[in-house]
């Protein structure tokens, strides 16, 4: 597991992706860009989360919120990034609100048809899913990237 | 190589939606594609998960790492997450400018470097990539 902030690369795949899909066919990038693009972004991570935390501190807020994202991005001279962030906040926090009225659903209609006792160990055994395959994903992305960073 | 799958999340999230979006030229930026990664439980709303291609587990982790950090909502970490996406192809577009100058086609590392100096807002990655 990682324990410093540089050990924490994301995806190695999904940076490639988005870099080709931002630059036109027929253009490559070598290696050592896309590595350091990665790094750049992770960079970008940290920068992003102390200024926005600088904001929710001013508003004497323990919890970062998207609105102080925003205005990090304001902050940091990104500022055309703030509509697109928007709007995209926007279709999350819709999905967000549909994704929890469904499972409020799914709970309610097992507690018409179990008992408590079922209940509960049907609610542990998603709950260990959840944490299986948040476990997965990340010993699986480890093991990627140490792929890669043999080649 | 070939090895690393494009998409990194885990076979548990097979009834999700992939539809091969590698390939497909796209003139608008994400929307409602690419893996979803991530997000808790709740395996029937394959549809609402496709706004970030990077897996909010690990954007969460990286904004944990700063010691004055101390909670961050789920929007907030969704908000660095798409913010990190346009920033990666605001870099690449900047840097292949360089490539080009250099009449190459293939984005190299200098061509990076020569846009951090150029570019005043990518002042705060100077001395961080090496």
């Amino acid at each position: 597991m990682a324990e410093r902030p540089e050990d924490l690369n994301l995806p190695n795949a999904v940076i490639t992706r988005i870099i080709k899909e931002a630059l036109p066919d027929g253009v490559n990038v070598s290696k050592e860009a896309r590595s350091a693009i990665s790094r750049a972004a992770s960079v970008f991570v940290l920068y992003a989360t102390s200024c926005a935390n600088n904001f929710a501190m001013k508003g004497k807020r323990k919890t970062l919120n998207a609105g102080d994202v925003l205005s990090a991005m304001e902050e940091m001279e990104f500022q055309r990034f703030v509509p697109l962030l928007k709007d995209s906040l926007e279709a999350y926090k819709k999905g967000q609100k549909g994704k929890k009225e469904a499972s409020e659903q799914k709970r309610k209609e097992k507690d018409k048809k179990t008992d408590s006792e079922d209940n509960d160990k049907s609610r542990e055994e998603e709950n260990e899913e959840e944490e299986e395959r948040m476990e997965e994903e990340e010993t699986k992305e480890g093991e990627n990237e140490e792929e890669e960073a043999e080649n | 190589m070939a090895a690393v799958v494009a998409a990194p999340a885990v076979p548990a999230e097979s009834e999700l939606d992939r539809s091969g979006t590698e390939e497909d030229p796209r003139e608008a930026v994400s929307e409602e594609e690419g893996c979803p990664q991530q997000q808790a439980g709740a395996p029937s709303s394959a549809s609402h998960n496709r706004l970030a291609k990077l897996p909010l587990a690990r954007i969460k982790a990286l904004m944990k790492a700063d010691p004055d950090v101390t909670l961050a909502s789920q929007d907030s970490v969704f908000a660095i997450a798409k913010a990190t996406e346009l920033f990666v192809e605001t870099i690449a577009k900047d840097a292949l400018v360089y490539a080009q100058q250099g009449k190459r086609k293939t984005l190299q590392r200098k061509d990076l470097d020569n846009a951090i100096d150029a570019i005043d807002e990518f002042a705060f990655l100077e001395g961080t990539l090496d």
